[in-house]
């Protein structure tokens, strides 16, 4: 008997969930611009709507460019299936409230990307959706941070912007220990660099936006589920596990098994807070995951160089990348992070506020803006920009002082990099004479 | 027994039973992979009876041994439901348990539809140590096979799902020695071509093209041996036609039910 061989991420990257067009053959993914799709016949809209056939009915739902997108996602991961939405937040928010109601809480950990933090902290309170924020290298505190209430575990791979290692394997253990599901947010390690399912986690968040489109041309976000979280012996998500109102008394565990979490994502979610991916983006996104692997190669190789370059210049007091044995998490990502530790960290100037301002404003290459996972290199000063809201106690909580900067480091000619950044370092040299 | 067994039937649930459709499982699945059929039968107001054999999904053990005596249970159990007319619709493994159970009751079994059937159907020594080891191997071996190339790939007409992960999430999800049980009995099983001679009620058989597990050319002789058999071949599936072609064999089923 031939032994089974499963395709591999390089094959899937660029095949997965989609097959040349039968009716024109076009082989690139079609970008079906539409917002809804015909129907056979009565009966067979009854069916789909009843959900006893497949197909597409309105693309706030589904749409078949978007489902190539949600299949390649999912095969990547290791998972039973995904939903593509219009960002990242919004499959953070899709996946929050298909499990929580009023009176849930969240465990997240304490560094986690702004806009998350904004979500959890402040908005998501307003709804009676409390969440503990915990450092989760302190295993002790984490174990007795659990509420009865509690029906949520979510933090980053890395995290934002200290590049905490999430330590997944211990962390998902005590979560299930608890009956709890790990919801991870896989943004900044992608696929390539992380498997968050076979560490133990249940669910992942995307930003697509970042290295998986890699080109800062859209908005979006994906859901995945990896159909492993036991819903029904956790008894704590009455919204899979008893009769749901809103679609004729269906009971999601009961009539989809391992893909309950995704299938009420989509009939509930999906549908009513109808934060779905245009399929102009979902065809974007498409072309940038054929070439995930080898950008984030690429994306790596240059990090690790500017890194050790920065690393050696008397100017910067401290750079913070796990690669780094300075790193409080270096054994962590030997362990689980074995191709390398993404192309985003941060790294210190020596000096107070103005010598930052005078290393941005003086680099050429690097472009001073809001995002991360560019095949382009950017730069910013999370503290007066992406973490702003946050008090200077939670700052340093993040790990970000006055001085932090993040690099997002693309796919340039390390070399001419490297010469971008020893310019700013001269002007900021300058300042000191 | 009705408090050991789960069997799904939608809200109506299991009251005013008429001629029940009864849906039968594969190798270590569960009633979940009927779930589209099932919906549809229900929407036109049929009764349902899509169960767990014991010892799979919701309904307790102890798993059976050979496909006659998960036949007769299952005659046992349709009898604790006072259920006499039925048609039957079984995949794969479920696909001989269907056919037994016609067997045994033939004036009872109005219609009996085999999908993704072979007989015999051999099981391959590999994929049986590994089941018997428990092994992830086993399950490995069933996705892979299970599926055409071309699903291999993707392209669900489920939107947005990943075909091959969803069949290794429930296989894993069965419990110890389910696996290697089932797929003894499959192997074990002689009595088909004696069996379906036996048949009274409207046969059906629906076969993948692209079938690894039980090719075309494994049901020639079960074929033969019906009456009046019907036979779909469906293009551009593996064994797991209920997920891989959804639509299509829905239609059949609709079509002889």
């Amino acid at each position: 008997m031939k032994k089974p061989k499963d395709l591999k991420p390089d094959t899937l990257s660029l095949h997965a969930g989609q097959k040349p067009d039968e009716e024109t053959g076009a082989r690139a993914t079609p970008i079906y611009q539409t917002s809804s799709f015909v129907f056979k016949d009565s009966e067979t809209a009854a069916g789909i709507f009843n959900i006893e056939r497949t197909g597409h009915v309105y693309s706030r739902i589904t749409n078949p460019t978007n489902s190539v997108l949600e299949e390649r996602i999912s095969a990547l991961e290791g998972g039973v299936g995904a939903i593509a939405t219009s960002s990242g937040q919004a499959a953070l928010f899709l996946a929050i409230t298909t499990l929580m109601d009023s009176g849930s809480h969240i465990l997240a950990s304490n560094c986690l990307y702004g806009g998350s933090h904004n979500l959890l902290e402040y908005t998501l309170r307003r709804f009676d959706i409390e969440t503990s924020f915990i450092d989760f290298r302190d295993i002790e505190q984490f174990k007795k941070s659990f509420k009865k209430n509690t029906r949520l575990v979510f933090g980053e791979t890395l995290g934002n912007p200290g590049l905490d290692v999430m330590n997944i394997p211990v962390i998902s253990t005590i979560a299930h220990e608890n009956k709890v599901p790990l919801l991870i947010d896989s943004t900044f390690t992608t696929p390539y660099l992380m498997k968050p399912f076979n560490l133990g986690a249940d669910l992942i968040v995307h930003s697509a936006t970042k290295f998986l489109s890699g080109h800062g041309v859209v908005i979006g976000g994906l859901l995945v589920d990896s159909g492993n979280f036991d819903w029904e012996s956790s008894k704590k998500f009455p919204q899979l596990t008893e009769p749901y109102e809103g679609f004729h008394n269906m009971i999601f565990t009961q009539e989809f098994g391992p893909a309950a979490f995704i299938s009420k994502a989509r009939k509930e979610g999906a549908r009513d807070f109808g934060a779905c991916m245009s399929p102009h983006t979902a065809f974007l996104v498409l072309q940038g995951m054929e070439t995930l692997n080898l950008r984030m190669k690429r994306h790596v190789e240059n990090t690790n160089k500017i890194v050790k370059f920065l690393d050696e210049h008397p100017l910067v007091s401290k750079v913070v990348y796990p690669r780094l044995s300075s790193h409080e998490d270096y054994d962590l990502a030997k362990k689980i992070l074995k191709k390398g530790c993404g192309a985003v960290f941060t790294f210190e100037l020596k000096g107070q506020k103005i010598a930052g301002q005078t290393f941005i404003e003086n680099l050429n290459i690097f472009s001073h803006l809001a995002n991360v996972g560019d095949a382009k290199s950017l730069v910013i000063h999370p503290a007066s920009t992406t973490h702003h809201r946050m008090d200077k106690q939670a700052l340093a909580k993040a790990g970000i002082s006055e001085g932090t900067i993040r690099l997002s480091v693309g796919l340039e000619d390390s070399q001419d990099l490297i010469e971008d950044l020893e310019i700013g370092l001269s002007a900021v040299q300058k300042l000191t004479k | 027994m009705k408090n050991k067994v789960f069997s799904f039937s939608g809200e109506k649930g299991l009251k005013n039973i008429k001629k029940p459709i009864v849906f039968i499982h594969g190798t270590g699945m569960d009633h979940t992979v009927w779930t589209l059929p099932t919906r549809y039968f229900l929407r036109k107001d049929r009764t349902v009876i899509s169960v767990d054999l014991p010892g799979h999904g919701r309904s307790k053990g102890p798993v059976l041994n050979s496909i006659s005596e998960i036949s007769y249970w299952l005659i046992d159990y349709l009898d604790s439901l006072d259920v006499n007319e039925f048609s039957i619709v079984g995949h794969s493994m479920g696909s001989l348990i269907a056919l037994e159970t016609s067997a045994i009751v033939p004036n009872r079994s109005l219609h009996l539809v085999m999908v993704g059937t072979a007989f015999p159907m051999n099981v391959s020594k590999t994929l049986l140590e590994a089941a018997k080891n428990n092994e992830q191997a086993a399950i490995d071996i069933l996705t892979y096979f299970g599926y055409s190339y071309s699903a291999r790939i993707g392209s669900n007409s489920n939107p947005g799902m990943w075909m091959t992960e969803n069949t290794k999430r429930l296989l894993e999800k069965s419990h110890k020695d389910v696996i290697y049980n089932d797929l003894k009995a499959c192997s074990n099983y002689s009595d088909g071509l004696l069996s379906a001679k036996k048949v009274e009620g409207k046969v059906m058989i629906i076969l993948g093209e692209n079938d690894f597990l039980t090719p075309p050319y494994k049901a020639k002789d079960l074929i033969g041996s019906f009456k009046n058999p019907i036979v779909k071949n469906v293009r551009h599936s593996g064994h797991t036609l209920l997920i891989e072609k959804p639509n299509e064999i829905l239609d059949y089923l609709i079509e002889i039910l």
